[in-house]
């Protein structure tokens, strides 16, 4: 009897796997992607309705003092420290804001949500958030939206009617533009290369890889994938997958893509105490202060980030717009101190800019 | 080892609950409402339910590292099932729970058939049950399940969050059957002295079979109510779970080296675990500096029984 | 299947065989299996076995065999700690603040050790003393290092660490220095182990704390001692760990404790206490880093790689299981 049970465990498994298995991974997502043009003209972004969430009897505190939390996808990482920092000097900025951050010590969503809940119970005015799972975090946002709590989301969005507004660094196919661009000139057209990923379930990374390998499809069509490898958001691990990347391709390799401020850099050092700067061209995404030896040692030529501190401080901004009813649905664009207007697109997201490169001649100038 | 070495765990965790209530009511207004209450009895749901049969295992002297894994296989392959075969989602849902109990009972057959140690097995499932999950699901989310799905995890029954029913009554069958029955007895016996239960006559393979295959089975129902209430499916829900559920058992009294331990216990230490968490949230204590204070209260509630208790034995 | 009455007539080879066999049986188990991975793979790949890649697998996971050695004592001694993660990261922070500081090199080094040292002197005073079960007061130290570890860092990086503090970049005879501890520390403590005193001690409570306690000895202060040896391992780990790369992350290695219980369980050390060995923990913990490069070596998609990595473990205590009946 048990031989029956354990049997059909192994036929359901398989069956499950089989319906799952699609073609050649890469660690990118299923949905749709959409690759820029190879020369770099900006696409005609079509105009879209405002497709955000609203709250429901949310009190006029327009000009009040109001209580912010930020939940960010985890605490305790460089990245999203700098975030809160940017939310920091914001609120300092506007002085009316007493803006807190708390969230999760490992990026998952079960304890994102408790944190979350227990925000809406506090009875804040708003909310600030970067979601472990698009769809997962909606259900409690709703909640807080129905409190007449106004969210804003940063960084990593949800589903669209879950929260008013989204500021987005930098666009998915922005990105994977610049990423790829940058591999091709420094690796060659013909170069073969390999991703360094966190895990296969950040939604973030895995949309980032799917609109790679779109444009390198549309733009470099001679590049050759070899494969993506996951690291977790840990150094040591990183930095032994990409040792063994290196160790497996020989001369093959010529360049590794980095998908997390974590990864880039392991990734660097890998290439440098295996000996193969110049050889292996690594680019990623990353912070510049991690990236500042391998920059000097012309072992890295570029860095693709947007800056996260100012990420955190739109993020901040736009929230404060929000309550004072400065920012309604069908706006076309909203102040953010110092960064100046910014740019609404896809409806309800707020664009902080294109994704900056990061090379010798100016990663000096930047300190986070 | 007798009723009343018992009760006095659970005493100094009501006391100590009872404190927690009073001190964390002072420092927000927000913590003891109706509201706050029963939205932490719907947090709480999933790690509770799974603490029930880990109490059983706890109380064998066994251990079940595998929960978490199982928990996140079974939420992977209700998605696979519903999206990926086209089964119809009542039948996905009890497969699903299903599934689960069979990864359960294949933790029993390598523990009782190969004589492998509890922990070293379900070490092992850990690893493999979480991989299987990884690997069907390619690490790809299902999503978009009908709105009557949700009543399971967001919906209300009789004012009580839905998942707090099955709780509550789970909790009742599993305190029945622990305090008040053969099975429940031989469960003791088993924790207490293995060697002696198996020569009494008792049928330990059996039961421990049993114990396994029900934890597993409740790992994937918490897993369907825990998708219902987050409405997706991730190959990463319920990592860490395990670390949970057993301080939660712990925290209730149970002895890690079996033969002690009572529902009623664990409950009062997943209650006060939530408790400690909501309320040091509301009175504004980060999140890092929770766990810290859950750390200190695992150790000193295990210390202050020891002390009471005097005869150690832990 | 040897029949009993066979047994006698056996040659001496094969009886010494058996007795070897007997003895460090789970250590070969692991043993062929690496053997057998390593093979395969290289069938597959031949750079597997590249100099470059060897290195690549034995000093970028020698680390976790470290820490693995002074565990595989915790649970000989029949008892458990589940920190440890949270250790390392905790004491890797303090080793590279000291270093950012200008404090010197050798003090950067050794503050990891005295402190791992006396944070388990004291857990171990509560597991010993108080008689609080090792996995209770273990499971409460992983919540409050790893949350006071994000309390006082906020996860930041520690950056422009000095080039001398790189003890594991260290290369003596072109091999790097993580190589030279594991191995050293591994003989060590086998051979310490075997024909110390306390090593016996170690053994006998583990497999019996009635009769030790009957034979005289002291139980409370040795376990104490053997969280104090843990500790110390652990800070070894700690800078090897810390030590690896320009950086360090100032977070607790995910799944850390969960690698190092692994290799040590898998490596033979019987959860029950009493028996195992050191030398099974680090082959162990080189397996699992072996499999990890092999998954990527043989395009096993990296989606499998905890599924993988949970059979081979519970093939490996299978096999070991089915020795022992065979044996008995």
């Amino acid at each position: 009897m048990y031989k029956t049970m354990i049997l059909a465990l192994g036929l359901a498994v398989g069956s499950g796997g089989v319906a799952m298995a699609q073609s050649a991974w890469t660690g990118g997502d299923e949905l749709p992607t959409n690759p820029l043009a190879c020369d770099g003209a900006a696409g005609a972004a079509a105009a879209v309705p405002y497709d955000g969430g609203q709250p429901t009897g949310a009190p006029d505190m327009k000009g009040q003092k109001i209580t912010v939390v930020d939940v960010p996808k985890l605490i305790g990482i460089g990245y999203f420290n700098a975030t809160s920092k940017g939310i920091a000097d914001a609120a300092a900025e506007l002085g009316s804001v007493d803006a807190k951050t708390d969230g999760p010590t490992k990026a998952n969503i079960d304890e994102q949500i408790t944190f979350l809940d227990n925000s809406i119970t506090s009875g804040v005015n708003g909310i600030l958030f970067a979601a472990n799972d698009p769809v997962a975090i909606a259900p409690v946002l709703k909640k807080a939206l129905s409190k007449g709590i106004h969210v804003v989301g940063y960084d990593a969005n949800s589903t669209p009617d879950a929260r008013e507004w989204f500021v987005n660094q930098a666009e998915f196919n922005g990105i994977a533009k610049s990423m790829v661009d940058n591999m091709a000139k420094e690796a060659g057209e013909e170069a073969s290369f390999a991703i360094v990923t966190s895990t296969f379930t950040t939604p973030n990374q895995a949309r980032w890889i799917a609109e790679m390998a779109a444009y390198q499809a549309k733009c470099h069509p001679k590049m050759k994938w070899l494969e993506t490898v996951e690291a977790q958001e840990d150094n040591v691990l990183s930095f032994n997958q990409a040792s063994t990347l290196i160790n497996k391709y020989g001369d093959e390799l010529k360049g590794i893509f980095g998908m997390t401020s974590v990864a880039t850099p392991a990734s660097a050092e890998a290439v440098t105490q295996g000996g193969k700067c110049g050889q292996i061209a690594v680019v990623g995404l990353a912070t510049p202060n991690a990236m500042k030896p391998y920059v000097a040692k012309d072992c890295v030529k570029s860095v693709v980030l947007w800056n996260p501190v100012d990420l955190g401080y739109a993020a901040m901004y736009v929230l404060r717009a929000a309550v004072d009813g400065d920012l309604k649905p069908g706006a076309t664009s909203v102040k953010a101190g110092k960064l100046g207007d910014l740019q609404v697109i896809n409806g309800s997201e707020i664009l902080l800019g294109q994704p900056f490169t990061f090379t010798k001649d100016n990663i000096n100038d930047f300190d986070f | 080892m007798t009723l009343r070495s018992f009760l006095r765990h659970e005493t100094i965790l009501l006391i100590l609950l009872v404190i927690a209530l009073i001190i964390l009511a002072q420092q927000s207004d927000k913590f003891f409402t109706t509201d706050n209450l029963l939205n932490q009895g719907r947090l709480m749901a999933e790690v509770g339910l799974l603490a029930l049969p880990m109490t059983f295992v706890i109380v064998t002297g066994g251990i079940d590292l595998s929960v978490g894994s199982i928990f996140g296989l079974s939420a992977i392959l209700l998605g696979v099932f519903w999206h990926g075969l086209g089964i119809p989602l009542p039948v996905a849902m009890v497969l699903a729970v299903l599934v689960g109990g069979v990864a359960g009972l294949g933790n029993g057959l390598i523990m009782t058939r190969f004589n492998v140690p509890p922990l070293i097995a379900t070490l092992a499932t850990l690893a493999l049950y979480r991989g299987l999950a990884e690997g069907i699901s390619q690490a790809r989310s299902v999503r978009g399940y009908p709105e009557w799905f949700f009543v399971l995890g967001q919906g209300e029954v009789l004012g009580l969050p839905t998942q707090l029913w099955f709780l509550f009554g789970l909790a009742i069958a599993a305190a029945a059957v622990l305090g008040l029955t053969t099975f429940g007895r031989t469960t003791y016996a088993i924790g207490a002295n293995e060697v002696a239960a198996r020569f009494s006559g008792l049928n330990v393979a059996r039961t421990k079979l049993i114990i396994y295959a029900t934890s597993g089975l409740i790992a994937g129902l918490a897993a369907v109510i825990f998708v219902s209430r987050v409405s997706t499916t991730r190959s990463d829900m319920g990592t860490g779970l395990e670390l949970d559920v057993i301080t939660a058992v712990v925290l209730g009294g149970t002895s890690i080296f079996g033969g002690k331990g009572t529902i009623i216990g664990t409950i009062l230490g997943l209650v006060l675990m939530q408790v400690m968490k909501s309320g040091l949230a509301l009175a504004g204590v980060k999140g890092d500096g929770t766990i810290v204070v859950i750390g200190v209260v695992l150790i000193a509630a295990i210390l202050l029984g020891n002390l009471l208790s005097r005869n150690g034995d832990g | 299947m040897t029949s009993p009455l066979a047994t006698p007539r056996l040659t001496a080879p094969v009886r010494r065989l058996a007795t070897t066999l007997e003895a460090n049986g789970q250590e070969l188990v692991v043993f062929a299996v690496i053997v057998v991975l390593f093979a395969v793979v290289a069938m597959i790949n031949p750079r597997f076995l590249s100099d470059t890649n060897l290195t690549t697998i034995f000093s970028g996971n020698a680390y976790v065999a470290v820490a693995a050695i002074g565990m595989t004592l915790v649970i000989i001694s029949g008892n458990i700690d589940v920190s440890v993660g949270s250790l390392i990261g905790v004491l890797a922070t303090i080793s590279g603040t000291l270093a950012v500081n200008g404090y010197p090199i050798i003090i950067c080094w050794l503050a990891p050790l005295v402190v791992g040292i006396a944070i388990n002197a004291f857990v171990g005073v509560l597991v010993a003393y108080v008689r609080i079960p090792s996995i209770v007061v273990t499971l409460g130290m992983l919540s409050v290092l790893k949350g006071g570890l994000i309390s006082a860092t906020a996860g930041a990086w520690i950056n422009d660490l000095p080039p001398d503090f790189m003890l594991a970049q260290f290369r003596l005879f072109g091999i790097p220095s993580p190589i030279y501890f594991m191995v050293a520390l591994t003989i060590l403590a086998a051979l310490w182990m075997r024909h110390s005193g306390f090593g016996r001690t170690i053994y006998a409570i583990g497999g019996n704390p009635d009769a030790a306690r009957v034979a005289g000895i002291r139980i409370e202060r040795s376990i104490v001692g053997v969280f104090m040896i843990h500790g110390f391992f652990a800070g070894i780990a700690a800078v090897l760990f810390a030590t690896q790369l320009q950086v360090i992350q100032s977070t607790v290695p995910p799944n850390l404790e969960l690698t190092v219980i692994t290799a040590s369980v898998v490596g033979g050390v019987s959860i029950l206490g009493g028996t195992g060995t050191v030398i099974g923990s680090t082959l162990a913990a080189i397996l699992f880093a072996a499999i990890g490069s092999a998954l990527i070596f043989t395009n096993v998609s990296a989606y499998w790689l905890r599924a993988v990595q949970g059979l081979l473990i519970l093939a490996t205590v299978l096999a070991d299981m089915a020795r022992r009946r065979r044996l008995r």
